[in-house]
């Protein structure tokens, strides 16, 4: 009891330095709630107009219609979940698949762009024809970009607000100084760790919190389960930078580091775009990023009021980095 | 004769094919200022990390009291690296509370700010401290578990002439304390004023040793300067005002 006593002591104390550090530096602190913001205003801006007038067909499976071969009429393929689950949103205007001669075709029963498609491929088409319907509201740009852009923050914020910090401490000799005092390399890095989380919550909390001010973006989903893969989320991008850090000496070579692990999330975690038209494998790639599934998840739960069940997948890929991450840290770092 | 509070016996350090010390043996007397001397190069701060247990020797051993260097050594000794930087935006007073946390019975703040003179720049951010200012508050912070050994790694260098015998003046109370010093320094007249017992070392290994007297009579040289150019064929001085 006396150990973990003493133990917690070193914890806090290093951890309550490092937030004193944070705050005081002004420039950063400002920087990691106001940057969000703005990308977010300026997204507002940008497609705040009318939807653009392009009809957009997902095929599923099978010989597409004569019809997408009209201008004006974008054909993008996907699997039958997520071709229907864009078609709820609106992302896509029909969705069509074809299986022994016959063409089946979804449409929302919300969506104008929907009916007309309807009546132009039953005008087009000579093969027989099965309807079926998946309604829901239209999702805009922003309301799915939101979720893209409060996790890149998170990304960055912990990534760098972790590892280069590490590498500074480490290059500085900082480090060197505390390894000649009785703190542990656990109590050091669980101090990093709390202190960075502690932050990036914070951050996303107040950004989440005043972008909904003045946007008003879709949320229908449990706040509380958003709270918990933003706590997995940011934890795991945590552990990774320490892992990172752990031994890296040079801040030149974090720096090469970070962005080697951050640029393939921001590309191809779904951050501003839907990989739906990519090659499988680079959706298959995707999945082995964490941020990948913190905006699966968030989506899940933001857009369609995902419950635990849905999404528990995700949070056990996330809890699986951040175990792997902080084991990997404490094993192998060096003051 | 007392038993030595840390002892080295014939301890190597290899780092590579670069051999950093090379056979080193001497005994280190408690409450005594020991100092270690040589010139760029020799292997100082080496010995000096194997006696702070920051480095493990490749051969031989480093002893405490007679023995290996106990669980909770780092309790007992107090450390002034040659360059230590701080976290940013804290200030003395913030590094102070940081590091007495650290341990079990820390001495009073107020003890180690009126000590260290550190009241004027106390809640200053430690990157604009002088350098004078710098060193009383790195020695405050490897002073703040009031330590039996200190552990001084070039402490006046790149300081000016006053701020330097100012950090003498706060050195000589730690040693009328009881304390056991130990110090590098490139200076002879530092050496010669505060230690008791100095090793002069050289490619890693001991040229001689002996208190400052002893060896300047021995030696039938007018000062320490003179010795170390006898011995090393460097002059020490011309080096001083270029050190970092």
């Amino acid at each position: 009891m006396k150990t973990f006593k003493r133990s917690l002591r070193r914890t806090l104390a290093v951890l309550h330095a490092r937030n004193l550090e944070y705050l005081r530096d002004r420039a950063s602190f400002g920087w990691n709630l106001v940057f969000p913001i703005l990308i977010v205003l300026a997204l507002a801006v940008v497609f705040s107009g009318p939807p653009r007038a392009l009809f957009t067909v997902t095929v599923v499976e099978g010989q597409a219609p004569d019809m997408l071969a009209f201008p004006g009429i974008e054909a993008v393929t996907a699997s039958e979940d997520k071709a229907l689950a864009r078609l709820s949103r609106q992302q896509t205007d029909m969705v069509v698949s074809e299986s022994g001669g016959t063409v089946f075709y979804w449409v929302n029963g919300n969506s104008p762009s929907g009916a007309i498609l309807e009546l132009i491929l039953k005008y087009t088409e000579s093969r027989p024809l099965e309807r079926g319907q998946s309604d829901g509201e239209a999702i805009r740009y922003v309301d799915w970009v939101v979720p893209g852009i409060l996790g890149m923050n998170m990304m960055y914020s912990a990534l760098w607000g972790v590892g280069y910090v590490v590498v500074r401490y480490r290059q500085s000799g900082y480090l060197r100084r505390l390894k000649a005092t009785p703190l542990s390399k656990f109590e050091f890095l669980s101090a990093q760790v709390l202190s960075r989380l502690m932050v990036t919550l914070t951050a996303s909390a107040l950004v989440f919190v005043g972008t909904h001010l003045f946007l008003d973006y879709k949320m229908v989903g449990s706040v509380a389960l958003l709270g918990l893969i933003a706590l997995l989320g940011g934890l795991s991008m945590i552990t990774l930078g320490l892992a990172i850090a752990c031994r890296t000496e040079s801040k030149e070579f974090a720096d090469g580091l970070l962005n080697a692990i951050t640029f393939p999330m921001l590309l191809l975690s779904e951050v501003w775009f839907s990989l739906d038209a990519s090659p499988e494998w680079v959706q298959a790639f995707a999945q082995l990023l964490p941020l990948t599934h913190v905006l699966e998840a968030a989506r899940a739960v933001m857009l369609d009021n995902a419950g635990l069940g849905d999404i528990w997948l995700h949070l056990a890929v996330l809890i699986g980095v951040c175990v792997a991450g902080m084991a990997a840290s404490v094993k192998l770092f060096r003051w | 004769m007392t038993e030595p509070v840390l002892s080295v016996r014939n301890i190597r350090k290899v780092y590579g094919d670069v051999v950093a010390v090379d056979g080193l043996d001497f005994d280190i007397q408690s409450g005594q200022c020991f100092g270690l001397l040589g010139p760029n190069g020799a292997g100082k701060t080496t010995t000096l990390a194997l006696l702070e247990g920051m480095e493990r020797p490749s051969t031989g051993s480093v002893l405490y009291r007679g023995g290996p260097l106990p669980k909770g050594y780092q309790e007992r000794i107090g450390i002034q690296f040659q360059a230590t930087a701080l976290q940013d935006f804290l200030s003395p007073y913030d590094n102070l509370r940081l590091f007495s946390k650290f341990y079990d019975a820390p001495l009073p703040m107020a003890q180690l700010i009126e000590q260290f003179r550190l009241e004027e720049f106390l809640h200053r951010d430690t990157r604009r401290l002088s350098g004078g200012q710098r060193q009383r508050l790195l020695l405050a912070l490897a002073l703040v578990h009031d330590p039996e050994i200190v552990f001084l790694d070039e402490p006046t260098t790149g300081l000016d002439p006053r701020s330097r015998r100012d950090l003498w003046d706060v050195l000589q109370v730690l040693k009328d304390q009881g304390r056991t010093l130990i110090l590098t320094t490139h200076y002879m007249e530092e050496a010669e004023i505060l230690c008791d017992h100095l090793v002069i070392l050289s490619h890693g290994k001991v040229l001689t040793e002996g208190t400052p007297a002893t060896l300047i009579a021995q030696a039938q040289v007018p000062n320490l300067d003179a010795l170390f150019l006898q011995l090393t064929g460097e002059s020490l001085v011309a080096s001083d005002e270029g050190a970092p």
